[in-house]
This record gives structure tokens, C-alpha cells and sequence, in this order.
């Protein structure tokens, strides 16, 4: 899949295209508003990522000025901006989603993968989810591990659900207070690493291997292999 | 019910003013009526007075100059019915027309010796005999049987007999309750005419200061970018709109230029932020640091709460100078502070600490729910952070008038004493906290902006109150009072 990457500052450049690469997407890469506009003429990209902020133009009319010539590709905004601007969340609303600076690269890599699955046609989204011996049905709040019933909480359930649903990926704490409890901002305490802590406690027991891994300084992951 | 609460327009400034004009109005046009009336009565009087003297002295000559023999009555009679005849200004009145003029001749004693006017004038010299007066100047006579008093000149003649001619003053009364009737009618149009003339004018003029006060307070309470209704008056009125819209031209310009400042600020900061964080996190991945993961994990654990101080500040910072951005909506505090509650519970309950909701009914405001959430769990942050284990907090919802209150109570220590004046002020923060001393006072900031207010106090039970008021959404919500519902922890 390949992506175009929008970003003046160099350094951020840099590490963005790598671990996008890591993730194996081709990016191709421009530092402002122009250069951009001629790749987005002459190539074909499956998704954007844009920094607000750049040079010789705001990244807002360089993406409506896109949508204009037919570019219809989901973009990930990037800002360093304090508030969120009202064109921005026109362009949420469109289907496009935005990251604050500074940012967690697994975040932005779960980020830019829902944008591309949303564009994409939509797979079995089953009500019943398998991670190894790990089974969650949706639509009867169940969770089993093996035999066993999880004896799991309405707020544990929807945390496993979604790490479910992002089995084998990193899921940071910002990415868990938005898209399980709604909220964006950090708190703090360590409230989310309590939630963590509890669901492992009734998943991970004696004697289990453990599925839950902390990726220190990072966030989570639930194993799948 | 009365009229005070009855009418609002009888509460308004324009009704007041044009009540008091008036009756400033009122009591001048009476006081110069009074004179008025004062001299017109004192000169009707000289007048008939004159007319009086003049006509009793010639009676006093044909008096003298007649023989004192069988003709003296009838000609002295003729001469006097003459006069009562030229009674100046007089008015016909119905009846009899000599009963507004009498002639009396008679001494110190007996009885009269001569009389012309209706009855036999024994009334009229009884009165006059008990009356003490100076022969010289006209006096005033009231005569029984008669219910206006009479004016009366007198003459003494040689025969050592006195001659009287009295005029009713029934003429003059007439003429000035007459005078008094118009005038009152006149008056009272008048003050009628003067107060509705008032009352229009200044109900128009408060009018458009009452407009002006509306448009100031929408953009008190939302954008800026509005202004208040220009009148393009030369008056102090349209002088006032266009001072406030100046002001506000300026405030704008002000908060626009803050705003600048902070977006720059966090731009300028954020940038080498992200590149730091991001090789850090790629350094941390690549596994090729094993050895020094830890501090790699400890640094960026320190970024992200620098990142944290950053915006927190920048808001306060904002919110200080009510230049705070919100994206307000119809928000149920209730279910607000529940979802936060379940972020924090596990928390809580893993440090011994219970916490508990009670909230009457629905209580909806107008605000910034990202703001609100970051508000509740600051708080909670902070019970979290200073309370011991075993301690519980109960948080309260309640509606006081228009005001959504939201109480967060503890039994804790409660604050400390040398902090507890400055508790909302920047970085403040007990000795102990290892926060940034920055989340009260983002609290205060953050519910001022919203138009509320914030008070913390030790209760005298023990253990911390700290309280929060907010404009209740619109002022609109069912009164109706509903069971406590209460949430209990499950710990």
C-alpha cells in the first residue's frame, strides 16, 4: 500500500517514514504544500498523512484543494495546534481523523490502519472474536478463555473487546481512554494501567500463558501468537 | 397580588423617571397656581372694595344733604337701589337680585332706620352690631341665614348714625372656583400629557440601552466577534454603543494575540517534542538498547508529562485571561461524572479508597465536556494522590437556583493550612504532592470560563469540601425533586 507523507519538520519526517515502512507501507514523502500536490497528481496513494502546519501553505486547504481534484484517499492530519479548528472537524466528520503532537507512533499506526480499513470493503465484522484460546461474543457480553467463563465487568468487556479487535497490535493508553472510555486526555494517575492490571488479573491466571503484554513506555499488546 | 409584581414595566427605569418627572411637574404648576390664584383673589377684592368706599360715601353725602323729613327714606332708598344695580362684574343670579346687595342705616342702638335689601335686615344688624371692625376699611360679615359672608363698607353721618352697604362676595367666590376648576381640569391633562411624553421617550431611549446590555452579555457569554447594536445616535446612548464595541474591537484583538502566543508556544514546543518522543519510541522498538530501555521508557514517561504540564498551562493560561476556546454542548453532569467515576473506580478501590455518586434527577449544563472530564478527573487525581487508604469521597449533585452544584467531599485530612488560601493559584501544591501544582487551579479556570464558580473549604467534620457551580443549562429542567439515586462503589 503505498502513502503519502506530508511533513516539514525533517526529524519527524524521518522516524514517521520509518516504522510506517516497519509496518510495510511504501510512503513517498514531501515537505510542503506544492510538492505534495504534484505527487498527489502523478501517483495514486491509498492514504495521507498531513501536518497542518506547513511551510508555504495550511494543511487544511491542501487537503480540501486535493478533495477538489478528486483525490478521495482517507487522510490522518497531524497538528501541533492547541485547539482543534472547526475545518478540522468537518474533515473528522468526512471520514478523516487527526493526531496532536507529539504523538505515540503505535498510535498512528492504529490510526492510519482504521482509516485504510474504513475505506476498504468491509470484512466479516463477526460478533464473535477468536485470539488464540481467548473467545469474546459481542452480542451476549460472553468471554471465555478455554472452558472457562470470564466473570469479566461491562466496562472489562469492552476494554478485552477492543483489545481483541487489535490483537497482535500495540495499543497505547491515549488510544484506550478514546476509543474505551470516550475521553481525550491523560490522566494523572495510572488509572488505565489499573483497568489493564484487573482484566489480566481474571484473563491471565495461574498457570495461563499470559496474553496481555506491557510494552513499557509504549502501552499494550495482546498477544495472538 | 401587587402591583409591583403585577407589571414589569411598573419595575422599569423609564417608569420611575417619567413618575418622578411628573410629580416634580405636578407640584411646580400647583405652587405657581397657588399665587396665581392668590393675587387674582386679593385684587378682585381691592376692586369691589374700592367700588365699596366709593359708593358708601356718596350715600354718606346724599345722607347728610337730604331733609331729615317723610322723603329722606324713599330717596336715600331710590339712591341705594341705584347703586346695588351697578354692582361691578356682578353675574344675574337666579332669585331675587337684590340679595347680593343691602343698605342699612342705623345708630349705635335700636333699630335700623333705614333698610333696602331682601328681608328686614335684622340678621344683617345684629351681625354687624357683634361684629368688633374699624369704621375706616371694608370688613367681611357673616350673616345668619346667609351661607356666603358679605363685603361691607361703612360711613358715619352727621346725625351721629351709621350707613353700611354690603356686597355678597358670592360673585367673587364664583369666579375663582370657576378659575380653580379650569385650572385643575388644565392641570391634570397636563401632568398626564407630561408623564406619557416622558414615559415614551425614555422607555425608547432605556430601550436601546436594554439592547445594548443583551447583545453585551451574548458576547460575554459567546464569540467575541459579535458587537452591539451601533445606533449611529449622536447621543451618549449611541456614544456608549460605540465606546463598548471599541472595547470590544480591543478585547478581541487582545485574546486573538494571546491565542497567537499559544499556538506558536505549543507549536514551537510540540515540534521537538514529537521528534524527540518518536526516536525514542523507534530506539525502544528496534530492541537494540536493551541495556538502556529503561531510562529510554523513564524518558519518555517524563515527555509525556511534560507534554501534559504543557497544554495544562497553556489552558490555564487561557482560561485566565477568558480567552479559554470551548466547544460547548448540552452535557448531563450526572452521566459525565459516572463515566469518569468508572475510569478511576478500580484505582480508588485499589488504594482503599470508596466512592460514591448522589444526584437528583438530570442535571444538564452547557459546556465543554472534553474540559469537564479533564475537570472531574483532576479532582479525583488529587483524591487519589493525598488521600490515605480508608478514606471515601462522596461526590453530590445538586441544583441550587440556576446553578448545576457539584459537591466533591472527603474524610481525609483535608488541606493544609498554608496552602489553603492559595489553593486555585498556579503551582501550588502540598509539600508532599509530586504533581505539578497546576490541576486546581485548572479546575478554577476552567469552571469560571464556563461561568461558574469554585470554592474549597475544610469541613468542620473533618476532611476536604471542594465545590463546584455551574450555570445550569438554559435555567430549563424538571423541578420535579426525585428520589436519591445512589451509586454505590463495589468496593
Amino acid at each position: 500500500m503505498r502513502l503519502l507523507l506530508v511533513e516539514d519538520e525533517l526529524e519527524i519526517q524521518s522516524f514517521v517514514k520509518q516504522s510506517l515502512a516497519g509496518a510495510g507501507y511504501e510512503v513517498h514523502t514531501a515537505e510542503d504544500g506544492r510538492a505534495a500536490a504534484l505527487l498527489a497528481a502523478k501517483h495514486v496513494y491509498q492514504g495521507m498523512i498531513v501536518d497542518l502546519g506547513l511551510p508555504d501553505q495550511d494543511g487544511i486547504d491542501l487537503i480540501l484543494q486535493m478533495r477538489k481534484s478528486g483525490v478521495t484517499s482517507p487522510v490522518l492530519i497531524l497538528s501541533a495546534r492547541r485547539s482543534v479548528d472547526d475545518r478540522v472537524k468537518g474533515l473528522e466528520l468526512g471520514g478523516d481523523d487527526y493526531l496532536t503532537k507529539p504523538f505515540a507512533i503505535a498510535e498512528l499506526l492504529a490510526r492510519m490502519r482504521n482509516l485504510l480499513r474504513r475505506n476498504a470493503p468491509p470484512t466479516e465484522d463477526s460478533t464473535r472474536l477468536r485470539v488464540r484460546d481467548l473467545e469474546i461474543d459481542t452480542l451476549r457480553r460472553r468471554a471465555t478463555r478455554g472452558d472457562e467463563v470470564l466473570n469479566l465487568s461491562p466496562q472489562e468487556f469492552v476494554l478485552l473487546e477492543y483489545l481483541c479487535r487489535n490483537a497482535g497490535r500495540t495499543v497505547t493508553r491515549s488510544m484506550l481512554m478514546t476509543e474505551v472510555w470516550g475521553m481525550r486526555f491523560q490522566p494523572d494517575t495510572n488509572v488505565v494501567d489499573v483497568h489493564i492490571y484487573r482484566l489480566r488479573g481474571k484473563i491471565d491466571t495461574e498457570g495461563r500463558e499470559p496474553l496481555i503484554k506491557t510494552l513499557r513506555g509504549i502501552g499494550y499488546v495482546l498477544k495472538d501468537r | 397580588m401587587s402591583l409591583r409584581t403585577a407589571n414589569p414595566i411598573m419595575r422599569s427605569a423609564a417608569w420611575r423617571i417619567s413618575l418622578w418627572a411628573s410629580l416634580a411637574f405636578a407640584i411646580g404648576t400647583m405652587l405657581a397656581f397657588t399665587m396665581l390664584h392668590r393675587f387674582v383673589a386679593s385684587d378682585i377684592q381691592r376692586r369691589s372694595d374700592a367700588w365699596l368706599s366709593g359708593e358708601v360715601g356718596v350715600m354718606g353725602d346724599v345722607a347728610a344733604r337730604t331733609p331729615k323729613d317723610r322723603l329722606y327714606g324713599r330717596v336715600v332708598g331710590e339712591v341705594a337701589e341705584l347703586a346695588s344695580r351697578e354692582v361691578p362684574s356682578r353675574q344675574r343670579s337666579s332669585g331675587n337680585e337684590n340679595d347680593a346687595v343691602f343698605f342699612l342705616q342705623a345708630g349705635d342702638s335700636g333699630p335700623a332706620t333705614l333698610w333696602v335689601g331682601s328681608g328686614d335686615g335684622t340678621a344683617n344688624l345684629a351681625a354687624i352690631r357683634s361684629t368688633r371692625v374699624s369704621r375706616d376699611v371694608p370688613f367681611d360679615l357673616r350673616v345668619q341665614g346667609f351661607s356666603i359672608p358679605f363685603r361691607v363698607a361703612s360711613v358715619r353721618v352727621g346725625d351721629g348714625s351709621n350707613i353700611y352697604l354690603g356686597l355678597s362676595e358670592r360673585d367673587e367666590l364664583h369666579v375663582l372656583r370657576n378659575l380653580r376648576v379650569r385650572f385643575f381640569a388644565l392641570w391634570l391633562a397636563m401632568v398626564l400629557l407630561g408623564f406619557v411624553i416622558v414615559f415614551y421617550t425614555t422607555r425608547r431611549m432605556l430601550g436601546r440601552v436594554s439592547e445594548i446590555t443583551e447583545a453585551a452579555s451574548r458576547i460575554g457569554q459567546s464569540d467575541l466577534s459579535s458587537r452591539v447594536p451601533d445606533t449611529r445616535g449622536k447621543d451618549e446612548i449611541g456614544h456608549l454603543g460605540r465606546t463598548l464595541n471599541h472595547m470590544l474591537d480591543r478585547i478581541e484583538s487582545t485574546v486573538h494575540q494571546l491565542h497567537t502566543i499559544t499556538d506558536s508556544l505549543a507549536h514551537d514546543l510540540r515540534s521537538p517534542l514529537t521528534a524527540v518522543r518518536g526516536k525514542l519510541e523507534t530506539a525502544l522498538a528496534s530492541g537494540m538498547v536493551e541495556d538502556h530501555s529503561e531510562s529510554i521508557v523513564s524518558a519518555i514517561d517524563e515527555l509525556d508529562r511534560l507534554t501534559e504540564f504543557l497544554n495544562t498551562s497553556l489552558d490555564v493560561a487561557e482560561a485566565k485571561a477568558d480567552a479559554l476556546r470551548l466547544s460547548r454542548s448540552e452535557v448531563d453532569l450526572g452521566e459525565l461524572v459516572r463515566s469518569v467515576i468508572d475510569l478511576y473506580e478500580p484505582s480508588m478501590s485499589d488504594k482503599g479508597l470508596a466512592v460514591q455518586i448522589r444526584s437528583v434527577g438530570s442535571i444538564k449544563v452547557l459546556a465543554d465536556p472534553g474540559l469537564l472530564h479533564r475537570v472531574i478527573a483532576n479532582l479525583l487525581d488529587n483524591a487519589l494522590k493525598h488521600l490515605p487508604a480508608s478514606c471515601s469521597v462522596c461526590i453530590s449533585l445538586q441544583i441550587d437556583g440556576h446553578m448545576a452544584v457539584l459537591s466533591v467531599e472527603d474524610d481525609g485530612p483535608g488541606f493544609e493550612a498554608e496552602i489553603d488560601r492559595h489553593l486555585f493559584q498556579r503551582r501550588v501544591k502540598g509539600r508532599a504532592s509530586r504533581g505539578h501544582g497546576l490541576g486546581l487551579a485548572f479546575v478554577e479556570a476552567v469552571v469560571r470560563v464556563h461561568g461558574g464558580s469554585v470554592t474549597a473549604v475544610n469541613r468542620s467534620e473533618g476532611g476536604a469540601q471542594i465545590k463546584l457551580s455551574l450555570p445550569l443549562c438554559g435555567a430549563r429542567t424538571q423541578e420535579e425533586p426525585q428520589s436519591l439515586d445512589l451509586v454505590g462503589s463495589s468496593s
